[in-house]
């Protein structure tokens, strides 16, 4: 009975934890909190990135096609002024 | 009768069409082109791009509110001849429609030819052509909407031109 007693404090008894211990535990604690704090899968944080590139490239590619449209719009009226001032001035010295 | 009607609506039907500018055949000749066709939703967008600040901008973008369509062909060559008058009567013939009218025209050896047509509809103008026609050019311009002339007219002020007074008054002839 003693051998057991004996045997059982042996294995009960207080042993100083490694060399690093309480970093391990720090660390991961801190690994713990990491994914808590950002549980979003890295496959939705890619798909948000894609989503928010094609909204941007399209806001883009429609201002181009706006300025495009604007500029065709200018060059059209720069040509029907000019042939009308030349008509308009022809029609006045007709007159005078 | 109802020939007679169906005629008539469809002569209404196609001078309200788009003149059909067959002219690509002239491009191939050309020294410089301009090829521009806008319908009136790509005239409402690109009003939303156009600056109300700049003077020039502002006056296009007041123009264009009840524009429904531009189309512009003009070709500038090296050379004479490089246009036949069949291209001038092809799109001259379109504009002889019921709804069509020349309103005025000019010959000149210097300054070449020019013709401008109105297309009105309920006594409103609903379009307006230009045929300009020099050696070595040969420009349509085709506006249909409804059009101010005045402000069509007042576009000589602007793009860097001198304003012709006395132009206004006979554009109303």
């Amino acid at each position: 009975m003693d051998r057991l007693e004996a045997e059982l404090k042996q294995a009960l008894s207080r042993k100083a934890p490694g060399d690093g211990f309480a970093d391990r535990v720090a660390r991961a604690a801190s690994a713990e909190k990491r994914v808590v704090a950002f549980p979003t899968p890295r496959w939705a944080m890619a798909a948000a990135a894609t989503v928010l590139l094609g909204v941007g490239g399209g806001l883009a590619y429609r201002q181009h096609q706006g300025e495009v449209a604007k500029e065709q719009v200018m060059q059209a009226m720069r040509i029907t002024a000019v042939k009308l001032s030349h008509i308009q001035a022809h029609v006045r010295e007709g007159r005078q | 009768m109802k020939f007679a009607t169906f005629l008539l609506l469809a002569a209404g039907w196609m001078s309200a069409q788009p003149l059909r500018l067959n002219l690509d055949h002239l491009a191939s000749k050309a020294s410089d082109s301009v090829d521009i066709t806008l319908n009136g939703s790509t005239l409402q967008f690109a009003a939303k791009f156009l600056d109300s600040k700049d003077p020039d901008e502002a006056k296009v973008k007041k123009l264009i509110l009840g524009i429904d369509g531009i189309a512009i062909r003009n070709f500038e060559f090296k050379k004479d001849g490089e246009w036949s008058a069949a291209d001038a009567e092809s799109v001259r013939t379109q504009l002889k429609g019921p709804d069509w009218s020349r309103m005025v025209g000019y010959k000149s050896e210097s300054d070449g030819d020019a013709e401008v047509y109105i297309r009105t509809v309920n006594q409103k103008i609903a379009g307006v052509a230009i045929l300009a026609t020099s050696p070595r050019e040969f420009t349509v311009v085709h506006i249909s909407g409804t059009i101010d002339l005045d402000s069509l007219a007042d576009l000589t002020g602007h793009f860097g031109m001198p304003k012709i007074k006395d132009a206004r008054k006979s554009s109303k002839m």
